[in-house]
Formats: structure tokens, sequence, C-alpha cells
């Protein structure tokens, strides 16, 4: 519906749109929402496995097969630290650049495209380093909040030594 | 990244071919071959290298290459002997040519008398035989110098005593087809190292020419600049096939250095010259003038003017008629090559985007040819037939993409004649090099692994193997010492052998050393062959000093950690007394890797066949514990260090003891290990994936590959599995 009302504007106000909106994919893990913006976003997939591979953190799932490339999947649940999740087909990974590498995010669902102002993104809270660590800043949309997160340092640390 | 930046680096590459080439050229001439088209196409070669330095402006290259290209004119035209002496000083200029190359690639200064001595040599050589007839110089412009006695060197075509020609209006007796032609060199293009000498030859290739040099300008003696150019030339060309267009091609190298107009007699209007380039029309009258107003292009505009011709056009037809061919000619265009072989460059990624796409296209065949059961086959019989045909395709397929990877080995091989003459110098020893199969050929990749460790093979069987003339004679061996190098493929592998017949590997100092730096245990007793094995060991040196050759201690161990990187093994051996031989084995391609498929958990993972000795059921397998808890397995009378896959890789593992399998892999030294694995699949053929491309390398793993089914599977890296278990227990 906010793409719909965005077509609307483009006649006049698409210069201001572009410098002053933030378009987001919006997904879901558990019952709380958070979003990437949408040009990261490459592609959404059904989950459908991914090879273990060993010496990784609990949070990498694995490495799956997008059209002849390896692209790792990292399971947000698992980043977040509220455990591996329990993957089904309906879960969603959403593939996405980071840098010049693609990975893929699991989560539980996607659930919308959201257009949010720059202006309305509030700093996290200082308190946890988890939530300030994996998270660029928040947004609140249709009074919910939601948490964009910062892909670089979702997919740091990946490695296990020894 | 500019546009100049891009043909320079075109510019090198063929820079190293032509040297390359040069090497290959020069072999020939040294082993008794000295026909003339060999001395052409070293002349082309120095030719063309010089003319891509004067574009770019790298005026110690110009200066060597141009005094280098004179000799070889001169041997060329008979009036220098090419006697054995002239071979090695050309040889040795091909190694100055070369390291200038270097320097201009890399932008480093090279000490300002290199190469000078031999310069001289070149120079003395050329005056001493052809005295009277030194062409135009750039360097030491001779005083005595009288342009008027300039022979041209056309022989047959002495300039023509009947001028009329050049009257303004049609001559009668000029049909048409006559040119007349119009060129003033300006102090730039001799500056650059052209020689207008070379020009005029080439444009004889086109047809009878008449050359007048227009000689009025000179001044006296005491005014007279030697760096000035006060000499042009009226030509008339008789050649009824030529175009305009091939007229110019010839002068296009020095276009924007000279003035050139070109009228047609008998066809068209007088007055119908045109000035080349953005030059004014010639103004021989006021010499100096000439001089400070042509318009000097900068290097840039120059390489912009000439390159892109050069590079965009490669195959541009040179003179369509030509009454001589081209090469035999002066060459001095790389455009004469028309009817040699024909080649493209092309980006390396384009062509490893079509080697994975290929690569994917054999998985989904072979998935495809997998999903046919007997009740399809029976019901489709035209779709089995088409799978067959598809099959056979995709074969042809991959083979010849795999055949656009590979190169010869002659690449690596020809840098290798220059480095024996460089350590032979150094040590004082008398070596010969002799190579055998340069045209094998082998993946790119592995190629560009190549250099290293042969040079490293080949300083160590020159500086350790090879004896001095004095121990080789007191030995009874010819005193000259021969270092072989050869290729040869030997299944789905190429091997690369260095023998020499030196004194062999001395297995008691090897030994010694070896307990010494504690690489060997002090009670343990290795076999001669283990022994010999040592030398690749790191930090591993016999040498009882350090030269700036050898014994450093590094050397040995990058041949084999090289070696490794792409998949190879090393193996030595040596004969006491009589020499050694060392051979690498090295994958034929680095894209396609036969691979065993084993089950550890409920995953697929892939284990290198080429590193796989034997498989062996857990049940017959006679397993031992060591203190540190691991495992270790006897195999006929040697203890194996055992590495449980699914524990390593914290996997769970349902199977029964007895059930699994053992899969004994070799590794780097001829040192085994035992990895014990859930299940075997079987032998296939897989496409290696970087992992490295979307994350980062994981410790075990070596890569990963797509199997039929579209599932990952991760490829076991056999050496990085056993090093960390290795600290373990030495801790």
């Amino acid at each position: 519906m906010e793409a719909l009302s965005l077509r609307d504007d483009l006649g006049d106000k698409s210069a201001v749109t572009a410098q002053n909106t933030l378009q987001l994919i919006a997904f879901s893990i558990g019952e709380q929402i958070y979003g990437v913006e949408i040009t990261t976003v490459r592609e959404i997939r059904a989950w459908n496995g991914a090879t273990p591979l060993p010496n990784t953190a609990e949070f990498v799932r694995g490495v799956i097969n997008l059209r002849g490339t390896i692209v790792p999947i990292f399971d947000l649940r698992a980043r977040f630290g509220a455990g591996p999740t329990t993957a089904t087909k309906n879960h969603v990974v959403v593939v996405m650049s980071v840098g010049d590498k693609w990975v893929g995010i699991l989560v539980d669902a996607v659930s919308d495209i959201l257009t949010v102002s720059r202006d309305d993104i509030h700093n996290v809270p200082e308190g946890n380093t988890v939530d300030t660590e994996l998270l660029n800043g928040i947004v609140t949309h249709d009074t919910r909040m939601v948490g964009l997160i910062d892909l670089h340092a979702v997919v740091a640390n990946a490695k296990v030594d020894g | 990244m500019s546009e100049l930046d891009d043909f320079k680096a075109t510019y090198f590459d063929e820079c190293s071919e032509l040297l390359t080439e040069l090497e290959e050229q020069f072999a020939a001439i040294e082993a008794g071959e000295r026909d003339a088209n060999r001395l052409n196409a070293v002349f082309r070669a120095i030719h063309s290298i010089k003319g891509g330095a004067g574009a770019f402006g790298f005026s110690d290259l110009v200066g060597f290459a141009h005094a280098y290209e004179t000799l070889l004119d001169y041997v060329r035209d008979g009036r220098v002997e090419l006697t054995d002496d002239v071979v090695t000083l050309c040889i040795r200029a091909n190694d100055i040519v070369s390291d200038h190359v270097a320097a201009a690639r890399t932008g480093e200064a090279l000490p300002a008398d290199y190469g000078q001595e031999e310069k001289a040599r070149f120079e003395a050589l050329a005056r001493g035989e052809a005295a009277e007839d030194d062409g135009p110089p750039i360097e030491e412009f001779d005083i005595e110098f009288t342009p008027v006695m300039v022979d041209l060197g056309l022989d047959g075509d002495a300039p023509a005593e009947d001028d009329d020609c050049f009257e303004e209006s049609p001559m009668a007796g000029c049909e048409a087809g006559q040119w007349e032609i119009r060129f003033t060199p300006h102090r730039e293009l001799y500056a650059r190292a052209n020689d207008p000498l070379l020009l005029l030859r080439e444009l004889a290739a086109l047809g009878t020419l008449q050359i007048k040099p227009v000689i009025g300008d000179i001044p006296h003696l005491a005014e007279f600049d030697p760096f000035a150019v006060y000499c042009s030339w009226e030509i008339t060309l008789n050649a009824p096939n030529t175009t305009e267009a091939s007229i110019r091609e010839v002068f296009e190298f020095v276009e924007g250095d000279c003035d050139i107009a070109i009228v047609q007699l008998g066809a068209g209007t007088a007055g119908e010259a045109r000035p080349a380039g953005e030059n004014a029309p010639a103004r021989e009258d006021d010499e100096d003038d000439a001089f400070e107003e042509a318009p000097s292009l900068s290097f840039s505009e120059l390489a912009a003017t000439i390159t892109p011709t050069r590079v965009a056009t490669p195959s541009a037809p040179p003179a369509v008629v030509a009454p001589k061919p081209m090469a035999a000619a002066t060459g001095e265009s790389e455009d004469g090559r028309g009817g040699g072989v024909q080649s493209i460059r092309v980006d390396l990624d384009k062509v490893d985007r079509v080697v994975n796409m290929v690569g994917e296209l054999v998985i989904t065949q072979s998935m495809l040819t997998q999903q046919m059961d007997e009740t399809l086959r029976a019901r489709y019989t035209e779709l089995v037939r088409g799978l067959e045909v598809l099959a056979q395709t995709t074969r042809g397929l991959q083979d010849s993409v795999m055949a656009i990877r590979a190169q010869p080995v002659k690449s690596v091989f020809s840098r290798m004649p220059r480095l024996v003459r460089e350590l032979a110098q150094k040590t004082g020893k008398k070596i010969k090099l002799e190579t055998i199969g340069e045209s094998t050929e082998i993946d790119k990749t592995v190629i560009e692994q190549l250099s290293d460790p042969l040079t490293h093979m080949i300083r160590n069987s020159a500086d350790h193997g090879i004896e001095s003339p004095e121990l080789r004679l007191q030995r009874g061996k010819p005193e000259t010492g021969t270092i072989r190098l050869s290729a040869e493929q030997a299944g789905g592998n190429i091997l690369i052998i260095v023998e020499d017949d030196g004194g062999g590997i001395n297995r008691e100092r090897v030994l010694q050393v070896a307990r010494d730096k504690g690489v060997v245990a002090p009670d343990a007793t290795p076999t001669d062959e283990q022994i010999d094995q040592l030398i690749f060991a790191p930090g591993f040196s016999t040498a009882d000093k350090v030269s700036d050759l050898s014994g450093r201690g590094v050397g040995m161990d990058v041949v084999l950690s090289n070696i490794k990187k792409i998949g190879g093994s090393v193996h030595v051996r040596s004969w006491t007394g009589k020499g050694t031989r060392m051979t690498l084995r090295l994958p034929l391609t680095l894209a396609v890797l036969d691979v065993m498929l084993v089950k550890v958990g409920i995953n697929p993972y892939v284990v290198p066949l080429s590193s796989i000795v034997e498989t062996i059921q857990c049940s017959r397998a006679a397993f031992e514990r060591v203190p540190s808890g691991g495992q270790v397995m006897q195999v006929r009378g040697e203890y194996v260090q055992v590495i449980d896959l699914a524990a390593r890789f914290s996997l769970t593992s349902d199977t029964d003891e007895g059930n699994r399998f053992v899969v004994l892999c070799e590794g780097e030294g001829a040192t085994k290990v035992a990895l014990v694995v859930d299940d075997i699949i079987g032998q296939q053929q897989v496409v290696i994936k970087s992992l490295e491309e979307n994350f980062e390398r994981v410790d075990g793993i070596a890569g990963g590959t797509i199997l039929g089914d579209g599932n990952v599977a991760l490829i076991v890296d056999v050496q990085g599995l056993r090093t960390p278990a290795v600290h373990k227990s030495a801790a």
C-alpha cells in the first residue's frame, strides 16, 4: 500500500522521496519485525535445507547452491542468541548483498515492503551490546517497532577458531 | 584506469609474448638454425618492442632497442657476420631488453649505465663493418655525416635520376597508379627511435619506388645542429593496385611525427595533397621554425592516436597486393601477421564464466541421465537418444572449453634458459639446459603457479646438483652439466620433470642437517627415499654457505606449497654421483576435480581422488590408541594418524563403528592420514566452487561443489585437517 502511494507521488515529489525515505523489506523473527534496505535484497526463497559448515559459529546455518554459486546462510534467530531456528518449508531465506558478497538470512517470514522517512530513524537504546551491535537503528511503522539490521555485523565473527 | 594505462597493459602483454618469441628464436639460432626467417622474426620482435616503447616514452628501452635493432639489421643484410660471439651478445641483449621492459612496467629505474657496454659493442660492431652507411642514428650524430651520401639500402632501387616525375603537372608516362609522396620527418620521429629507412623499405614492398632526398636545407657545418632534421624525401611510388590507405598504413607508426602528403598522379587534381594529422604542411624553407612549431604531441595523445589503431584493428588487412610478402619486407608493423595463427585476446573472466557454465551443464546433464529409470527408458526412446546426444555434446563442449584455458608450458619454460645462463655465470659452472615437451598444454592457472617452483628447482639443481667443471672432469663426466626440463601428459596429470646429471643428494648431510634442525628425531632411521623428500621440509637447507642463489632454506618448501596449492605433488629421486630427478605431478585442469563422494553423518563430503591411497572397512582396520587420546592405525607396518571426520566436523554419526570406512589419504611428503567416514557413495567429477567468494575460508574445507541433486557438498582439505592435530599432539 505504501508502495502504491509512493507511485502516485512519483510525478512531482520523486526527487524528494528518493532523498528522504527508505524502502525496507520487513521480515519477522517470532513476534518481532526487522527490516533491511530493499536495495540490498537480491532474492527471497523458501527454506530448502543447507549443507552445514564445520568449524563455524552456531548461527552459520550452512551453505546453499544459488544458481551455481555457494552462498552461506545465517540463522538470524541464532545470531540474536535465541537458539537455532527449527526451519521448515515455510521459513524464508532472504538473499542479500553485503559488500561484494552474497549472503542468505534465515527468517520466519517476509511480511511487507515498508517506506519510512529517514528522519524517523531512532537510535538503538544503549544498554545491551547485542542490540547496538546488530541494529543500525529503529523506526516506527503503524505503531510497531521495526529494527534495522546491520548486515555487516550479522555476518561477522562467523568462524570458530580451533 | 585511464585509456593510456589500458594501452600500456596491452603493450606489456605483447612485450612478454615477444620476449618469449625472442628466447625461442635464439634457442634455435644457438642450435645452428641461422636462417633469414629467424632473424626476421627477431628483428620484428625487437622492433615492435621499440615502437611501443617510443609511444609511451620509455627512452632507455628505446635507446637500447634501437642500437640492438641496428645491429640486427646489419646482421640480416650480411654486413655483420652472425658469429657465435654475436649470438651470445644478442642473447645477453635479449635479457637486457627484458629487464628494461620489466623496469618500464614497474616504473623502477635501472642503473644509468645498464646495458651501455653491450650497446657500445653493438655500435662498434655496426660501425666496424659498415662505417660508410651509418643509418640515421639517434644518439651519436656523426659530425661527418653527409646526407648526400646516404645509401638508402634499397637494392635495385637506386635513387632515380629522372626526378621529373615530381613536376607539378601529371607526367606523360606516369600512368594511373603512380603516387607522389612527400615525407618530411620531424625531430620527434627520430627522438622516438623510428627509422625512415625502415618506412621507405616497407613502402618499397607496395611497389616500385623512386626516392629523391630534399637536402637543400642542410646548413653549413658550423651551424649544424646534430639533433635537427634537415632532410626530407620526395617519393614516387608506382603501385597500381595500392590504395592511399595502405600507403598511410606504412606511416601509421609515425603519424604526428612527420608530415606526409600523398597525391595520386593521373587521377584527381593536383593540390589534393593532404597533410597527415593536424600537422601543417612541411615548411622546409625555415627548418628552425618547422621544429619549433611542429605540434609536439604529448605521450598520451600520441598513444591515443597510435595504439588504438593497433589494438582495435589487429586484423586490418595488410597491403592487399604487395609485390613482396610483408614478412619478407622489414616487418614494420604487426599488421603483417596475415595468414599466421589467428587469435583474439579475451578477458580471462569471460572464459571462466564459460567454464563455470559448462560445469553446471555437465552436472545438469548427469542429473538428467540419473533420472532415467528402466520404465522411462522403455517408454521414451527418443528422449533417451536425445539425452545420449546431449551427453556427448556436453563432453565435447567441456573439452573444448578446457582447451581454451590451456596454454603450452612453453611460456614458463622459455624463462628458464636465461635463469640457467645467469646461474652458470654466478656459480662458475658450465651448465646447459635441455627442454622437452614445451608444447604440452596445461590450464592457465596451473601455468601461472608453475614459474616459482620451477625457478627454485632449477636453482637447486644448478647450485647443489651440478658439480664444478673440475670435479666433473675428475669424476669422468662431461665438463658441461646438463639440466633437463621436460613436460609430458600422463593420464589426467601433467608431469614436469627437472633432471640433472650432477652429484645427487648428499643423504648423509641431509640427514645430519635434518637431525640438527629437529626435522627428524635423533633416533629415527628414515629410508633413502624419505631422506630425499626432506629437502622439501620448511626451513631446510644443506648449503654450507648461503649464496644469493639458494641456501637460505626457503625455496624447496615454496615448491611444495605452491604445487600443493594447485593440487599437485612433488617427488624427488636421487642417484649418488649420477644425478637427481624431481617430478612435479600436476592436474590437467583446476576447474574439474575427480573426487570420491563420502557420507559423514547425513552430509555428503568429497575427497579429491588424487590424494586417496585406498579405502578400508573399519571392521578390518587395526586401530590403536596413543597417549593424547587420539587414534592411530596400522597399515602395512606403518602407523598412520586417524581422523574421524564426524567428530572433527562435530557431526553425529549413527553408523555402527564396524560399518564405517577408512579412507587412507596421502598428504605432504608421502605422509599418510586415515579419514574415518560413515559411507562411501562413489566416484565422480565435480566442479570446484569457492567458499571464500561469499564467505571465508573454513578450516579443514578446501571448497565446495554442487552435486547432481543441486545440494552443496564440501571438499575435504586433507592437508589442512592434519595440521592442527599434529600441533595438538606435539604440544
